[in-house]
């Protein structure tokens, strides 16, 4: 019990021990002082109530897609679009939000509900794509997120801008359709609220259902899955569904409750970056959402680390790298010695 | 233009113009597609390939503006793709991470990387300053620089190279019995992971020179997201080519004729909007995934650590 206790913390621990180090180089070459690259970085992400809100808008920008993504990868499908997704779950959002007049309570359950219905539709594509005509999804959820990038634009720039739009841009909400604040005087809405219900309906999805079952055989092993008539193709095109849809949904929120209007540049590559968190996270739906205020505080913390310390943010995207390559191997470390001393395989 | 009485005239000028910039929008996707056909072969899915461009165009960029010699610049952008391209392929021979997995964390090392370089190297984000290219002499008639026109031609002698060697030489041989069983490679007492590291590094090498060619060949600059997903669309290009160097190439063509069509009919009809147009090769490679992928057969080992 022991071990496995001290393996599972080794994870976590080495991952900051290794963003640590590699950052300290990162400050250095760039000509700053350690301690003032992360005392920016921290004082930056979590200094006072403005910063912390910042970061916990992030995180609930990342939290969406990493559990998306998470869904996706435990059915051993490797959905590499939810920055696509999100997109296209802002768009709907944000071209209902900007037009339509009803009651504001159902205009927002609209908007997140489009949101999903958007995001579920580019994850059904590549679903689809997989599970009738076995095209890989890596290749069709990446060419998906380069598509709803230029069909957005095109949607915008046509048809959607709205007026006095600087950017492309779509009209304003109502404010009576914003999501209610969470933090006063921040950006944070109820948004990671919403994050962090869907986290544990995953985490009680994943390990109370059947379906939760069949997603992991089908991961682990998906011959086994099949001979015990695990119905595959439905498994693949529902799990790239609702993965595409709970990034659907965090594109809407973002409209909703932070931008109040759909922008093209609205992700600066969330959906990317969610898929290191996702694996930082070990799939688990509840480490998801530490690894997400992580990344939200090392996302956040950079600009202002950029801007106080002259260090490029970009260091923060080497290091997330980094570290995807470094935990993947670690789990080959662990697999490794398990064996050994397991000595029955 | 300059008394190329074919290429200025009517309907054939037109098409003339669409072949030329369609060998030019191909020749990046060429290489990268060779590359990841190389990789897949010995069993690695290269999922990297988008960021070993971008190393590859970086690279290039910057050793062009420090030393004023394009050609330097050229061979920087092949070493850089091959450096990165090692460490990818000890990750996942050595280290035997998931393939996929260290290919998103290779394109967000060299994305980010290169960020930080442009900062780092020329002070300010987003682009490099303007760096001598590889040849910018035009060439008479054929709307391209010399430079285009030499790594245009290279990267169709390079198709046929590979085919040889892939299917004429005992390495490629044993490269692609590693691609479809690599026990049967040890068995022989070869060490499959040898080739496989081969591969890979050749792969980086081949996806650094299509992105020297955008860097240095096409353009005379780095600028961050200028590789736009080529190295994604190659992926494509290998499955819709069959997993063979000239099917490949054929494919990578294909797409990059989508490339030029966008430029190409946004010149000719105005009224088409630019922005969705911009969107066809991503839709060509979607529609190509979706029509061949029940009837090929990927190489046994494919994607699976050894």
């Amino acid at each position: 019990m022991r071990r496995l206790s001290l393996e599972s913390a080794a994870g976590p621990i080495g991952a900051i021990v290794i963003i640590v180090v590699l950052m300290s180089v990162a400050m250095i070459v760039a000509g700053t002082n350690p301690i003032d690259g992360f005392s920016a970085l921290i004082l930056g992400s979590l200094g006072g109530r403005s910063q912390i809100g910042e970061t916990l808008v992030t995180t609930s920008a990342l939290l969406f897609p990493s559990l998306g993504i998470a869904l996706a990868f435990r059915a051993g499908l490797f959905n590499i679009g939810a920055e696509g997704q999100l997109l296209i779950g802002a768009l709907l959002a944000g071209a209902f939000g900007g037009a339509v007049v009803m009651p504001p309570f159902l205009a927002i359950v609209i908007m997140l509900v489009l949101g999903a219905i958007g995001g579920g539709i580019w994850g059904a594509i590549a679903g689809w794509m997989k599970a009738k005509l076995r095209a890989n999804e890596i290749i069709s959820t990446l060419m998906l997120n380069f598509v709803a990038q230029y069909v957005t634009l095109w949607l915008v720039t046509q048809w959607l801008m709205g007026p006095a739009a600087i950017g492309a841009e779509t009209a304003w909400l109502p404010d009576t359709y914003w999501l209610p604040t969470l933090i006063p005087h921040t950006r944070l809405s109820i948004g990671i609220l919403i994050a962090i219900a869907i986290a544990v309906l995953l985490r009680f999805l994943f390990a109370r259902t059947v379906f939760g079952y069949e997603l992991r055989v089908a991961g682990e092993a998906p011959e086994a899955a099949r001979r015990n008539g695990i119905n595959l193709p439905r498994l693949t095109w529902l799990s790239l569904t609702l993965s595409g849809a709970i990034a659907g949904v965090g594109g809407a929120t973002i409209v909703a409750g932070e931008l109040h209007r759909f922008n093209t540049q609205l992700s600066p590559g969330y959906g990317y970056v969610a898929i290191a968190v996702a694996l930082v996270g070990d799939l688990d739906p509840l480490k998801v959402c530490v690894a997400s205020f992580f990344f939200g505080i090392l996302e956040a913390g950079g600009l202002a680390m950029q801007a106080s310390a002259q260090v490029p943010k970009d260091t923060i995207h080497v290091i997330e790298g980094i570290i995807i390559l470094v935990l993947a191997a670690r789990r080959y470390v662990a697999q490794r010695s398990e064996r050994v001393e397991g000595g029955s395989l | 233009m300059n008394g190329c009485g074919f290429v200025e005239s009517g309907f054939v000028g037109l098409v003339v113009s669409l072949v030329l910039l369609t060998l030019v929008k191909s020749a990046p996707i060429v290489y990268a597609a060779l590359g990841g056909v190389i990789s897949e072969r010995s069993g690695v899915i290269n999922i990297g390939l988008e960021g070993l461009m971008a190393a590859g165009a970086f690279a290039a960029a910057v050793t062009s503006y420090v030393l004023h010699a394009g050609w330097i610049g050229l061979l920087a952008g092949i070493m850089a793709g091959a450096a990165v391209g090692y460490v990818f392929a000890l990750a996942v021979t050595r280290f035997k991470v998931d393939q996929v997995v260290a290919g998103m964390g290779i394109n967000l090392i060299c994305s980010g990387g290169a960020a930080y370089g442009l900062v780092l190297l020329f002070n300010q984000p987003g682009a490099s300053k303007t760096v001598p290219q590889l040849a910018s002499a035009n060439v008479r008639c054929l709307n391209m620089n010399l430079g285009e026109l030499v790594l245009v031609v290279l990267a169709f002698l390079l198709a046929i190279a590979l085919h040889i060697v892939l299917y004429r030489t005992p390495w490629g041989l044993r490269v692609r019995a590693t691609g479809e069983n690599p026990l049967a490679v040890k068995s022989a007492g070869l060490n499959p992971l040898r080739f496989r590291l081969l591969a890979v590094i050749a792969s980086g090498a081949l996806a650094g020179l299509g992105g020297a060619f955008l860097a240095i060949g096409e353009l005379n600059l780095y600028s961050d997201g200028m590789t736009a997903g080529r190295g994604f669309i190659a992926l494509a290009a290998v499955i819709f080519g069959r997993w063979t160097p000239l099917g490949a190439t054929g494919a990578a063509v294909v797409f990059g004729l989508f490339e030029a069509l966008q430029y190409w009919i946004a010149g000719q009809i105005a009224w088409l909007p630019a922005d969705a147009l911009a969107a066809l090769p991503y839709i060509a490679a979607l529609v190509a995934l979706a029509g061949v992928t029940g009837r090929v057969r990927a190489p046994a080992a494919d994607g699976v650590p050894f």
